[in-house]
């Protein structure tokens, strides 16, 4: 039998670019790779909402002349990729993963940002991703289909850029553009074993996303390794007249800060994450098995304590959340209110009633523990956790079905503890895998920088996996779906 | 803090938003967490948060 790692939709991106640019493969042979295992196996996944086929080969093809013609762009010219149906991108249409807009509503009016910067970079748009309704997490039933797990599609994907680590983990594309307000790449990137990073807030544009938590909002790249991520983050970030929240800091060469060890670096386990109350034995060994070979690379790694990072989910919750329940308030969720899925919509009608003045003080108490983490943050190079305490669950185990207080607690927060602390403090995090649990599912380590730290989370990621071959091993769809088709009948 | 159904409904139609009854007590449940958690937030934090503004991070000015 073949070695899957080595099968051309299963390179790294970085590794598909390098053949690109040698002209040892063509964009045409990668495009179709991409395009039968679509065919081939989202039936299942449902990574994709929309695909356009032909229109993405003919840009393969395009792609191929320029290449020939020695208009080489650079390391993403002709390569694949998606995006969340959370942004818009022109001819195709922006769903958001929702039956409450009607069919004309769904046009999109021009090219997100990210999608513009990506194109001129020679990347070729293959089509939309699955999702969470609105990108919002706890969608009980998908409009367009229930994503699965490729590493076992009886298992849950993570919310709420769903479809787009299935996808990069399904070797459907070579990568993935995200969205994540509270946890929505890190997630998915966990659960289906790819690397996925939330960016600092204001390094990447938002233009173009449809999205209402202007506090917390981030795009950011999924891809199969963290040099793919640092490529693709080169491309992607900078500032953009059209969002002013976006920074005007430079962009670094990030790909130029990967390799070497991690001699003289100082990292901390945050406690009340690594250790919280609820964490699953395979994530904790999992993750101090990381720990080991991050020390063993040269790191200083030493323990530390943010009592209030405990806080970050419900003051998400009351800020980010009413943030987005007031736009939506004013529209569709009064006049469309039953075309909402039942989990989003009850989200935002509660997120609705939080009053203005518990919302203020929700803003203050964000401010204090995002400077209890950059005063960690001062100490120690880099912030590391796993990223999710659980390891993926079965589908059903997954839906917020809330009746008493009791599933609040563990449906709503503890499940949201390891990504709340750094997105409320709104500091670059990324999510790198990191073994598996005995029943075969994707583990990952979660590496938190300081702001504008993207380099130095790469950096320790980048060295990981040096040292480890958990991003080298895929899923056999054909076996995973197979086994779990005998499964079902 | 408990909110009860009532009060979700009534809060509710204040703002146009009329729920269905099968709705009430789970976003009755959301809402008393929420509001509990910040009690407890104010009674360890409270007067720390008196002492600074409410002022979103999303443009980073810190030193880093």
């Amino acid at each position: 039998m073949s070695d899957p790692s080595q099968e051309l939709y299963y390179l790294s991106a970085s590794q598909q670019a390098r053949l690109i640019k040698a002209r040892e493969i063509s964009p045409v042979d990668l495009m179709k790779a991409s395009l039968e295992r679509i065919e081939k196996f989202d039936a299942t996944l449902r990574a994709w909402i929309t695909v356009h086929a032909e229109q993405s080969l003919e840009q393969a093809r395009k792609a191929e002349t320029e290449i020939v013609a020695g208009k080489y762009r650079g390391p993403l010219h002709g390569l694949p990729f998606g995006v969340k149906d959370q942004m818009h991108a022109l001819g195709f249409p922006t769903t958001l993963g929702s039956r409450v807009l009607d069919d004309d509503e769904m046009t999109s009016p021009y090219d997100a940002t990210v999608i513009r910067k990506l194109s001129e970079a020679g990347a070729i748009l293959i089509g939309k991703q699955n999702l969470h309704e609105f990108g919002k997490g706890g969608t009980m039933k998908f409009p367009y289909g229930q994503p699965r797990n490729p590493w076992n599609p009886g298992y849950d994907a993570s919310s709420s850029s769903t479809g787009s680590g299935i996808a990069p983990a399904a070797g459907q594309c070579s990568f993935a553009v995200g969205e994540d307000t509270g946890g929505s790449i890190r997630g998915p990137a966990s659960c289906n074993g790819v690397v996925g990073l939330r960016p600092t807030f204001g390094r990447v544009s938002r233009y173009g996303g449809v999205m209402a938590a202007y506090t917390s909002d981030t795009f950011g790249p999924l891809a199969r390794s963290v040099e793919d991520v640092a490529a693709i983050m080169e491309v992607m970030a900078g500032h953009d007249p059209n969002d002013p929240l976006s920074s005007p800091r430079p962009v670094p060469r990030y790909t130029q800060s990967l390799g070497g060890n991690l001699s003289g670096m100082k990292l901390a386990v945050v406690r009340e994450i690594a250790y919280v109350d609820g964490i699953h034995a395979e994530v904790r060994k999992g993750f101090e098995a990381a720990v080991e070979v991050l020390r063993g690379q040269g790191a200083v790694i030493e323990e530390i304590s943010l009592p209030w990072a405990k806080w970050a989910v419900p003051l998400q919750l009351l800020s980010a959340d009413a943030d987005v329940a007031s736009w939506f308030l004013a529209n569709y969720l009064r006049d469309r209110y039953d075309r909402f899925d039942p989990g989003t919509r009850t989200r935002l009608a509660a997120a609705s009633l939080i009053p203005a003045s518990v919302y203020n003080r929700a803003m203050r108490a964000r401010r204090l523990v995002r400077a209890q983490m950059l005063d960690a943050m001062r100490r120690y190079d880099a912030l590391i956790t796993p990223t999710n305490i659980t390891p993926p669950r079965l589908i059903e185990d997954t839906r917020e079905k809330i009746e008493d207080r009791g599933e609040v607690v563990s449906r709503l927060i503890v499940r949201r503890i390891a990504h709340y602390p750094f997105s409320l403090s709104n500091v670059p995090a990324i999510s790198v895998p990191a073994g598996f649990s005995e029943k075969g599912l994707p583990l990952a380590l979660q590496i938190a920088g300081r702001p504008f730290g993207e380099a130095t989370i790469f950096h320790v990621g980048h060295v990981y996996q040096q040292a480890t071959d958990w991003h080298n091993q895929h899923p056999e769809l054909e076996k995973t779906l197979n086994t779990a088709a005998q499964t079902d009948a | 803090m408990e909110v009860t159904i009532e009060q979700v409904r009534v809060l509710s139609e204040l703002q146009g938003l009329k729920l269905p009854e099968e709705d009430l007590n789970n976003v009755a449940l959301r809402l008393s967490t929420w509001l509990t958690a910040m009690e407890q937030i104010e009674a360890e934090m409270g007067l720390q948060m008196n002492d600074v503004d409410p002022i979103p991070p999303v443009f980073p000015r810190e030193e880093f």
